[in-house]
């Protein structure tokens, strides 16, 4: 495996909180990585870490062979970085605030005025360059940080949850792009979302305090979980006498309930004849089989939801 | 080295071009009213001071001070911004210039702004003063703005960097900011501090801004004493201000 990123033991404490512990990892190159995780779980640190924003506590990371630690400098020229909070300067326009950043990679104006206006074309600003930011619906601004993060050919690519708080429409577009950047760099992404994940990424590590639990390719965590047969269940009334049945079952692994639905895990697949018997003639408004979403690998691996 | 510094210090300027108006006509109306107030209001009341009308006894000081304390205001307001609230610091860390980069950048904007409201209100104030300087001794008062921009845009930065509630820096400057620069001497002639007290006034580096920008501009005297304390509180607060940034991002 060519590595793009390699974490070495990266503990980071605030105080006593331990906000990533001990984490190990090797990225391929030119590959999409999804750090999935729900609040708190440590994501945003180790991003921050990974793009020298701010130091380990121990443990180092390696961005394209380039020790973050000692050589931070060669580290920043490789990287491109969507924060989780727009930063744009909102008294530069659009156009400004790429130049800056140009200029900041030591960009000279004939390098850069092209590749901007490729840049705003691409990502549909080529006629608002000239206005401000702050007047920019939360797409447009997201769009905006993106082409900064791209403006200087970066080998590496993190972004921060990048579509949280877009519409679908622009969160399509937002994958859309990511997608055709698939193999001209590495791309390290943080989302909370499973379909977002599922969708763009090669390889996903689903994180939480500070922590990995789990490691794998979208196929192969579903693969994780298809053994486990999830049903979905929904009852005209009396949920809570099938409450208590469905509880008595000794094959359900798991339940959840929301309302009059449930969600049963069965262990096995030989579970389900006597699973059908036991709620024949219950009074079923309906019931399907669940294709297990990252969600479920999430709950099925650490027993819990992933908390939004 | 430093292209980050001259890049940064360029998007300020960019910025401050942008509202150049409104920023000189809002920075000029409280000195300007200084100005009126005591030296026409009170020119009756007051008799010349050592010899000087008292609107030109004032004059100086009132120009100095527009110039400090618009550079501690920028200085002190734009880090916090750039740090706390949009957070282009953050952005200006992943591009490959360093923090000194930064913080020097944002020391000279904070400089630049300060020589050029006070170079404004200069004009303005001659423009009204029925007395004309001589322009070696502009020269000579122009050190005296250079070094107290200098000074205070530092000691903005620093603040800027530390402070991370807005209504704290509002604090620094009315607690700290303004009494020193008042206790200087705008108003009076140091002679009117009891004999007791005065050494410790005249040590202040407020006082040899605005004592030696006095005597430069209205005396025509190059008072090296007060030029090399100057100096050396630039640099000591230059090297505090890079250092204390360093810190705060290495956090
Ligand atoms: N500067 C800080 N000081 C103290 N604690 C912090 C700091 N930054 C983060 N934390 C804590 O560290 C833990 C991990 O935070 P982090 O921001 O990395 O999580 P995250 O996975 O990015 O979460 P989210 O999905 O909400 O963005 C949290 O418990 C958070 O409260
Ligand atoms: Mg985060």
């Amino acid at each position: 495996m060519r590595t793009a990123i390699s974490l070495k033991g990266i503990t980071k404490d605030y105080g006593s909180l331990t906000a990533v512990a001990d984490f190990s990892l090797d990225v391929e190159r030119e590959s999409i990585f999804g750090l999935l995780g729900p609040n708190g779980a440590g994501k945003t640190t180790l991003i921050k870490i990974l793009t020298t924003l701010m130091r380990p506590t121990s443990g180092d990371a390696l961005v394209e062979g380039y020790s973050v630690l000692n050589a931070a400098k060669q580290v920043r020229r490789l990287i491109g970085v969507v924060p989780q909070a727009n930063n744009l300067d909102r008294y530069l326009t659009a156009r400004e605030n790429l130049i800056l950043h140009a200029r900041l990679h030591g960009m000279s104006p004939k390098e850069y005025n092209p590749r901007i206006d490729e840049l705003l074309e691409l990502i549909g600003l080529a006629s608002r360059q000239r206005d401000f930011p702050d007047i920019f619906s939360g797409g447009m601004q997201r769009r905006l940080v993106v082409a900064r993060a791209l403006l200087h050919n970066p080998r590496v690519l993190f972004l921060d949850e990048p579509t949280t708080g877009l519409d679908p429409q622009s969160r399509r577009a937002v994958w859309e792009y990511i997608q055709s950047l698939r193999s001209k760099m590495t791309i390290f992404l943080t989302t909370h979302y499973m379909e977002e994940a599922d969708s763009l990424c090669d390889r996903i590590v689903i994180m939480d305090e500070g922590k990995a639990l789990v490691d794998g390719s979208a196929a192969q965590l579903k693969e994780a979980v298809a053994h486990s047969h999830i049903y979905e269940i929904e009852f005209k009334g009396n949920a809570d006498h099938y409450e208590g049945l469905l509880r008595s079952m000794p094959f359900v692994e798991s339940l959840e309930r929301n309302r009059d639905s449930f969600r049963v895990a069965l262990k096995d697949e030989k579970d389900l004849k006597p699973f059908m018997e036991k709620i024949v003639g219950a009074d079923i408004k309906r019931i399907f089989l669940k294709e297990p979403t990252l969600e479920d690998v999430f709950i099925e691996l650490t027993g819990r939801n992933i908390r939004e | 080295m430093f292209r980050g510094a001259y890049s940064i210090w360029g998007r300020d300027m960019l910025v401050l071009r942008r509202s150049i108006l409104s920023e000189l006509l809002a920075v000029m109306a409280y000195p300007l009213t200084l100005y009126l107030a005591f030296g026409v209001g009170l020119k009756g009341y007051i008799a010349d001071v050592g010899g000087i009308p008292y609107p030109v006894f004032i004059a100086p000081g009132l120009i100095s001070m527009t110039a400090v304390n618009a550079a501690f205001d920028e200085s002190a307001w734009s880090m916090w911004f750039h740090r706390k609230v949009q957070r282009t610091i953050e952005e200006y860390r992943v591009t490959p210039i360093t923090v000194y980069d930064i913080v020097i950048g944002k020391i000279f904007s904070g400089f630049s702004q300060g020589a050029i409201k006070g170079v404004a209100v200069a004009v303005v104030i001659f423009f009204m003063t029925p007395f004309r300087f001589q322009f070696s001794y502009l020269l000579f008062y122009l050190a005296y703005i250079v070094l107290g921009s200098m000074i205070f845009s530092c000691l903005g930065t620093i603040c800027g960097t530390l402070i991370d509630k807005p209504e704290n820096i509002g604090r620094v400057q009315a607690v700290v900011i303004v009494p020193l620069i008042f206790m200087a001497g705008i108003f009076f002639p140091l002679s009117a501090y009891p004999t007791a007290i005065l050494p410790f006034i005249k040590a202040l580096p407020t006082t040899a801004m605005f004592e030696g920008a006095r005597q430069a501009l209205v005396y025509g005297v190059f008072a090296l004493n007060y030029i090399v304390t100057l100096v050396i509180t630039a640099a000591v607060t230059f090297a505090l201000a890079v250092v204390t940034f360093n810190r705060k991002m290495s956090e």
